[in-house]
């Protein structure tokens, strides 16, 4: 009961902000200057026109008409099957991201050695822009031909997702296997348990409050690997290739790139949804302090 | 004793790096890798010393915007911290948009802020970079001004201090490393975001524009040259975001 | 057939460093089929340490250990023993019977055979409608009865318990003595039991085992002569206080300086 006032309190609050940003944004439109504003030379304030800055109500009216002039399409269902496109491209990096992720993880967890090599690397790789790569992995798209296997470039997109998804998803893992009590290794130690016994029935359950945030860093990591490599590169289909269209597109039609970037919004989170619910179906049975 | 851990700490992961050049370079020849789809790790540094100087350039570029962007994003995000920390129902309000944030790919704002000023400056990809360092420092820093031991509190309470000396004394030190956990995210988060930036028009000078570029042209090696100024470029700013949390940790011990 | 033998048995830490400690020199201890022994002695002198090398956790370096006229290392493969720490260390993602079935499970029993036995190590505890709940929704002292109730799952004829009622308060603590006296007495288990106390070695046990640090080794062993029956009654007798106070005076030796008298004083005054 007071857990559930308190989502619904969570929720209400969350919806306040929402409008909060909604009347900032109003609000400059108002007050702020038409052709921007410089200090000391420099502009820093944005133009607070109709073009640079629609009105949230002609961002949101415009989901209901056509995507272009004389098309029947309305522009709604291009964004939602662009960003449906990026969904299920994010959610194959997600899936390789994991697989490798935690494959990693038990071998850094078995092997010392592995560890100590492999470890150093995996940290430093989380502070150097492997982002870089999207134009290089993309490239690869229709060139590469392994035995009749022509490799797609909407594969590129998602190998990039699984590049950034399956590094914070093996140091997660790797800190959460670690993590087990002495005591209870030994205890299984004490049955005489296999490493393989000990890692199913000990290790990855005690890692499961570790894993959850990771997959949440990992789960962000994909949608952004997947968005990059189709903005470097315009892969068609998604939303980050509707995003740089509909950009260029601004002059003319402001309200149409908010349509995508929405859509981009929205991807994330329905990503970090699916943690989120995985989360609760993990924890439902834990004590409640040690949901980290 | 300890200095033959250490050592191994060095050895151990400097010959499995070793081992993966080698192996990279090794496929690469034995196997024709296309350099389109994998360069040698030796063309690769050939590319690297042939085109230091503009490969320098193109680092400046958008290490500044990243820079730029982490100071001032720094800078507010820890002054709004303060403010969330005295007005709790701001933080309420704040923290679940800000965490929200967190799931978004949030540079694709680049292309509406692209609009809002002219294409041809800066201050699009130093204002998106801005926005994601606030984040990462606000969310940090508040929760290290708000959670402090309560036992804290009431002993300074029972000495009856004022809450800017409460403030002062107890919340700030209490925030301190809170700041440099934030800072060692958001400063390889700044280089990310400023060169991601790049990927979506304008001006052609930095790191990310370079690599589009010298993709479209099949100079590969040359692209992978760039990635290498890129990582070198993170890694500067991790290295510096670690040099000063130990000088401040430094400073508390004595 | 003895339970446990234990021959010029020595433990030495990080031997030939600088940080060597010779945590158990030259022990010799036979343990009876049905026995109930307890080790006590200061702090750090090398209880826990032989309670390991019995359960085949730690290797000597020096003797010999037997267990069922086994060695160490196959009756721990053959699951001979029981064992249960201060902590009740129960896996908080496990019901409390699916706790208990986890020995069962890495021994490749069938589903049916234990549940089977996980209610009947409830019935045992006293705490069968407890079966579907998760260790962190019960008390320490029901969490520590459920370890038990692990422990003896496997029905191993030997149980080995470090400090079990530690963590307890004095009333749980002195209740769960009274059980585990019947439960063993029931399943006819040999105990080794580690403890900080005297009154509760002296409640227990057959025989109390006498230790000493630097280096670890047995003092002097005390049989207890208060019969087999024992009930809260006995804590009340004559003899009971006696025993306490041979035990105790069989301490008194053991002080090897200034920091473990104090340690062994502090426990007196519980
Ligand atoms: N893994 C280890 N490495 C090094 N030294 C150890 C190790 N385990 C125990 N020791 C040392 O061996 C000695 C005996 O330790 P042990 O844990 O057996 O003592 P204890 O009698 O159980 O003490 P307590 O009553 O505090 O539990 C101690 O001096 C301890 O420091
Ligand atoms: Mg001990």
């Amino acid at each position: 009961m007071k857990f559930a006032r308190r989502a619904a309190y969570r929720t209400a609050m969350f919806v306040v902000s929402i409008f909060s940003v909604v009347a900032i944004w109003e609000l400059y439109k108002i007050i702020g200057p038409q052709d921007g504003g410089k200090f000391f030379g420099v502009s820093v304030l944005p133009r607070a026109n109709n073009t640079a800055m629609p009105h949230i109500s002609t961002m949101l009216s415009r989901y209901s008409r056509p995507e272009v002039r004389g098309s029947d399409k309305k522009i709604w269902v291009v964004v939602l099957s662009g960003a449906w496109f990026s969904l299920r491209l994010s959610l194959v990096g997600f899936f390789l991201g994991t697989t490798i992720g935690v494959g990693l993880a038990i071998l850094m967890a078995r092997f010392k050695i592995v560890q100590r090599g492999l470890l150093p690397y995996l940290v430093m790789s989380q502070t150097v822009p492997l982002i870089a790569l999207a134009p290089l992995v993309v490239s690869w798209g229709g060139k590469l031909e392994i035995g009749s296997f022509v490799w797609p470039r909407w594969l590129s997109a998602s190998i990039l997702g699984t590049f950034l998804a399956f590094f914070p998803i093996a140091v997660g893992t790797l800190r959460g296997l670690s993590s087990a009590p002495a005591a209870a290794v030994e205890l299984m130690e004490s049955y005489a348990a296999s490493w393989k016994q000990t890692l199913f029935k000990l290790r990855f359950p005690a890692a499961v409050p570790f894993m959850v945030p990771a997959f949440k860093l990992g789960a962000s990591g994909a949608v952004v690997g997947v968005v990059v490599a189709e903005i470097s590169t315009g892969l068609k289909g998604g939303i980050g290739r509707l995003i740089i269209e509909y950009a260029r597109e601004a002059t003319g039609d402001p309200a149409k790139v908010f349509t995508a970037v929405f859509g981009a919004a929205a991807l994330g989170l329905i990503m970090a949804g699916f943690v989120a619910i995985s989360d609760v179906f993990f924890m439902r049975n834990r004590p409640k302090e040690s949901s980290i | 004793m300890k200095i033959l851990t250490r050592i191994k700490n060095i050895l151990v992961p400097l010959s499995f790096g070793v081992v993966f050049l080698l192996l990279w370079e090794g496929a690469v020849r034995v196997f024709d890798l296309k350099p389109y789809f994998l360069a040698a790790p030796s063309k690769i540094f050939e590319q690297f010393t042939k085109n230091t100087s503009r490969i320098w350039d193109a680092t400046s570029v958008s290490g500044t915007n990243a820079l730029v962007g982490l100071i001032i994003g720094t800078i507010l995000g820890i002054a709004m911290s303060f403010v969330l920390s005295r007005f709790s129902f701001l933080n309420q309000l704040i923290t679940p948009l800000a965490i929200s944030l967190n799931a978004i790919p949030i540079f694709v704002l680049v292309a509406v802020l692209n609009n809002m000023y002219s294409i041809t400056s800066e201050i699009p990809r130093r204002f998106m970079v801005t926005l994601v360092v606030y984040f990462i420092v606000l969310v940090n820093v508040a929760k290290g001004l708000t959670q402090v031991r309560s036992t804290h509190v009431e002993l300074m309470h029972s000495y009856a201090a004022s809450d800017i000396e409460i403030l002062r004394k107890v919340r700030v030190p209490n925030a301190v490393p809170y700041l440099f956990t934030a800072l060692k995210v958001a400063a390889p988060a700044s280089v990310i975001t400023a060169f991601v930036s790049e990927y979506f028009g304008g001006l052609q000078n930095g790191l990310g524009s370079r690599i589009t570029s010298n993709i479209a042209n099949s100079k590969n090696a040359a692209a992978w040259a760039y990635v290498l100024g890129a990582c070198l470029l993170g890694l500067a700013f991790y290295t510096v975001s670690i040099i000063l949390e130990k000088i401040t940790r430094k400073g508390e011990t004595k | 057939m003895s339970a446990v033998e234990v021959i010029g048995a020595s433990k030495i830490f990080n031997q030939g460093k600088t940080q060597q400690v010779d945590a158990l020199v030259d022990v010799n201890l036979t343990v009876d089929q049905g026995e109930f022994v307890s080790l006590i002695g200061p702090s750090g002198c090398g209880k826990s340490t032989l309670l390991r090398l019995i359960a085949n956790l730690l290797e000597p370096t020096g003797g010999s250990l037997m267990v069922n006229n086994k060695t160490v290392s196959q009756a721990r493969l053959d699951q001979d023993y029981g064992m249960a720490f201060q902590q009740a260390g129960l896996f908080d993602w496990r019901t409390v019977s699916k706790n208990i079935e986890l020995p069962l499970e890495l021994k490749g029993w069938d589903k049916e055979k234990r549940s089977a036995r996980a209610a009947e190590m409830l019935e045992l505890v006293k705490l069968p409608e407890f079966a579907d709940l998760y260790p962190w929704q019960l008390s320490g002292g029901m969490q520590q009865r459920i370890a038990i109730a692990r422990a003896l799952a496997a029905h191993p004829p030997l149980l080995l318990m470090d400090e079990p009622f530690g963590a307890l308060d004095e009333m749980t603590r002195e209740y769960m003595q009274g059980e585990l006296l019947r439960i063993c007495g029931e399943t006819a288990t040999t105990v080794v039991f580690v403890t900080h106390s005297i009154p509760e070695a002296v409640y227990l046990s057959n025989r109390v085992v006498v230790m000493s640090p630097r280096p670890g080794r047995i003092t002097s062993v005390i049989d207890v002569d208060l019969g087999a029956k024992r009930n809260e009654d006995t804590r009340a007798a004559d003899g009971f206080f006696r025993n306490i106070t041979a035990v105790r005076e069989a301490l008194r030796g053991t002080q090897a300086d200034h920091a473990s008298a104090n340690a062994i004083r502090g426990l007196e005054d519980r």
